[in-house]
């Protein structure tokens, strides 16, 4: 909207919408790592196992955390066999515990496992900054068009004052003092065991990032702290600048209609949703992929399927030159011991968006200080009127708003007529890594990056969860199949 | 950083006002404020689909009542309260409506350690999950009891429930 009708906001909106954003970034990565995707490559049951004495060796061995003591990680180990004993596993009840594919030691597992428990606690604490900023998580409920709907002032409770800036810099120490000693570390403890992942789940080798965290008041503007980029073919040589016309959505493989005709890629501005179902009718066995067979679009950039999220923010920054950001790319893959190439990878994937937690994370306290350094100075605006009423706004317009969502590039296109929304598309992160095939049969992310997976056994697919996860796929979007007697099934075909 | 001081009973309205019978919880908590004035320990909230998020709001609390569809496997419109421990299994066997949801967040508060000492779970079986603004009408004529069930459990608890108009016909 603010791209549509030429709205700009003022400094404290944009420093708050990029704290908005940073601590989503920390929280929601967090969140992925421990509670989403660690299961994959920690066996839960294993943990039993440990010796905790080892354990709190091993912990204290990679980091000065402050809970490494073995009778903490006896304290765990008790509370989880508690929970395996009264058969209420909740989350835990899906693992493949067990599988040949799990590696760790069972006192890394012990570790790990302790530290899903303290991010759990340390997730609910840290996300009161978006609360404060942003009233609810993930869905901000501040924003407006030319800024933000929360009053900047130091002489009111109900604003931001002296005591929340005081509040959100201690909650920043406490986000950063997580990352830097528990998730980086277990990250690469964690990754160390699975080296040989750095080998596969690549996929289309496409990165896309539209930039994040804007140093300036402008929508989409190109002077954004995570750069904006476009990688073609693995090319860390060469960022391209991004260009939102290249940006096309297709129906060859997905059960849409376009009024001209499935074959041709549509311009979000000329979008349209219309669906139709045309696959077999339910319980089917499997889709025939030469047909329809998503709910998701197709999306290409440039023509090209693209991948997007973390690993894609984090190339465009590498092969941009950005200094922080090479400087702890470097870092982990010197401590993996593995080059560059090991990034076009799912364990590059999971280990991306490790460092970006890293570098986000230093960046909150610098946010919060650029904020206080506005209010002091005297600068309490928050919102610009200008465009705020539509009789300030063309007859006819056309806008797009760029963002990097945690999981990925978002972009949001609105056509206005008159007044009123004409057309409105979105194209969201797991669009572009979950979208079919396209009209000459290019496979989109997800489906490159399960190419070549070994899988051990059929049945309990753990190879493809990791890869799968590794995108941080959007849960609301998850499809869960159940049988009549409420199983989970999943069937997997490897081809 | 606890919560010392808030309030001991929280009311939670739970689901996505965009799919229709979804949002049936946060309806009616957004009933419940409007039409009563309740003691000072209750705290209404619109949860939405806050997930893990829900954690801040359920710890240090004496008691929550939750209020949301769920996928019983019975007719739209069946309303059940379960209490406790009854809830988890019902929400494991059954499946809560959002996809990482109330059954993640009860295990999780478990593991922490903060499962509220009372916790009463009044569910409804949705008709409709399609995008839309409105409750089916099916949904909209169990609002009326849903309100009244959670009003009974209130001062179950002991709270002042006191009517501030009077009542409309529907939703």
């Amino acid at each position: 909207m603010e791209n549509a009708v030429g709205a700009t906001i003022p400094d404290n909106a944009r420093i708050i919408r990029n704290l908005i954003n940073g601590i989503q970034y920390v929280q929601d990565h967090v969140i992925h790592f421990y509670h989403l995707h660690a299961l994959d490559w920690v066996d839960v049951v294993s943990a039993l196992k440990a010796d905790p004495v080892k354990t709190a060796a091993l912990a204290q061995s990679i980091s000065d955390w402050h809970n490494s003591s073995h009778s903490y990680f006896k304290d765990i180990q008790t509370r989880i066999k508690t929970f395996v004993e009264s058969g209420q596993l909740g989350p835990f009840a899906s693992g493949y515990w067990g599988h040949p594919a799990y590696k760790l030691p069972a006192e890394a597992d012990l570790m790990a496992v302790a530290h899903y428990l303290e991010a759990l606690d340390w997730q609910k604490d840290v996300i009161r900054m978006q609360a404060l900023l942003g009233a609810k998580n993930p869905h901000p409920q501040t924003w407006l068009v030319g800024g933000m709907a929360i009053p900047v002032d130091p002489n009111s409770q109900n604003a931001i004052n002296a005591g929340s800036i005081a509040f959100m810099k201690e909650l920043s120490k406490k986000a950063l003092a997580f990352v830097e000693k528990v998730y980086i570390p277990d990250l690469l403890a964690v990754a160390s065991f699975y080296k040989e992942w750095a080998t596969v789940g690549g996929g289309v080798g496409n990165y896309l990032s539209y930039g994040e965290f804007q140093n300036d008041n402008v929508s989409n503007t190109t002077n954004c702290w995570l750069p904006q980029g476009f990688i073609r073919n693995k090319n860390l040589a060469k960022v391209e600048p991004v260009d939102q016309i290249k940006v096309a959505e297709d129906v060859a493989r997905a059960w849409y209609k376009y009024s001209g005709g499935d074959q041709k890629a549509l311009h979000p501005y000329e979008g349209e949703t219309n669906p139709d179902y045309t696959g077999p009718k339910p319980p089917y066995e499997f889709l025939d992929t030469d047909k329809k067979y998503s709910w998701v679009k197709g999306v290409g950039y440039d023509g090209l399927r693209t991948e997007v999220g973390p690993l894609s923010r984090m190339l465009v920054a590498y092969g941009s030159g950005h200094k922080r950001i090479k400087e702890v790319v470097d870092m982990v893959l010197q401590k993996l011991g593995v080059g560059p190439a090991a990034l076009f990878s799912t364990l590059g994937r999971t280990a991306a968006r490790g460092v970006e937690t890293l570098v986000t994370a230093e960046m909150l306290p610098v946010w919060i200080d650029d904020l206080a350094a506005k209010i002091k100075s005297g600068d309490l605006r928050i919102h610009n009127n200008d465009k705020w009423d539509p009789s300030t706004w063309p007859k006819e317009a056309k806008g797009y708003g760029f963002h990097e969502a945690p999981r990925g590039a978002l972009c949001h296109w609105v056509v206005i007529k008159d007044g009123k929304v004409a057309n409105y598309q979105c194209v969201v992160p797991s669009t572009w890594n979950a979208g079919p095939r396209d009209a000459k049969g290019q496979r989109g992310p997800y489906e490159s990056a399960l190419l070549d997976t070994p899988v051990k056994d059929p049945n309990k697919p753990l190879e493809i969860l990791r890869t799968i996860h590794s995108f941080d796929p959007c849960m609301a979007c998850a499809i869960h199949v159940l049988d009549a007697n409420r199983d989970e099934i999943i069937k997997v075909r490897v081809v | 950083m606890r919560n010392k001081g808030r309030p001991d009973i929280a009311v939670l309205g739970l689901g996505n006002i965009l799919l229709k019978d979804e949002g049936v919880g946060v309806k009616v908590a957004e009933l419940l404020k409007e039409r009563f004035a309740f003691s000072p320990e209750v705290e209404i909230i619109d949860g939405g689909t806050l997930g893990l998020d829900l954690l801040p709001l359920i710890e240090d609390r004496g008691k929550v009542l939750i209020i949301d569809a769920v996928d019983f496997g019975k007719e739209p419109g069946f309303i059940a309260s379960i209490e406790d421990d009854d809830i988890p299994s019902v929400l494991s066997a059954k499946m809560s409506v959002h996809s990482i949801g109330l059954s993640d967040v009860l295990f999780a508060a478990k593991l922490l350690g903060i499962t509220p000492g009372k916790l009463c779970l009044i569910g409804v079986q949705p008709q409709s999950l399609d995008v839309g603004l409105d409750l089916t009408d099916c949904i909209g004529d169990k609002i009326e009891r849903l309100i009244d069930m959670a009003i009974n459990k209130l001062k179950e608890w002991n709270v002042e429930c006191a009517s501030l108009s009077p009542q409309r016909l529907s939703a």
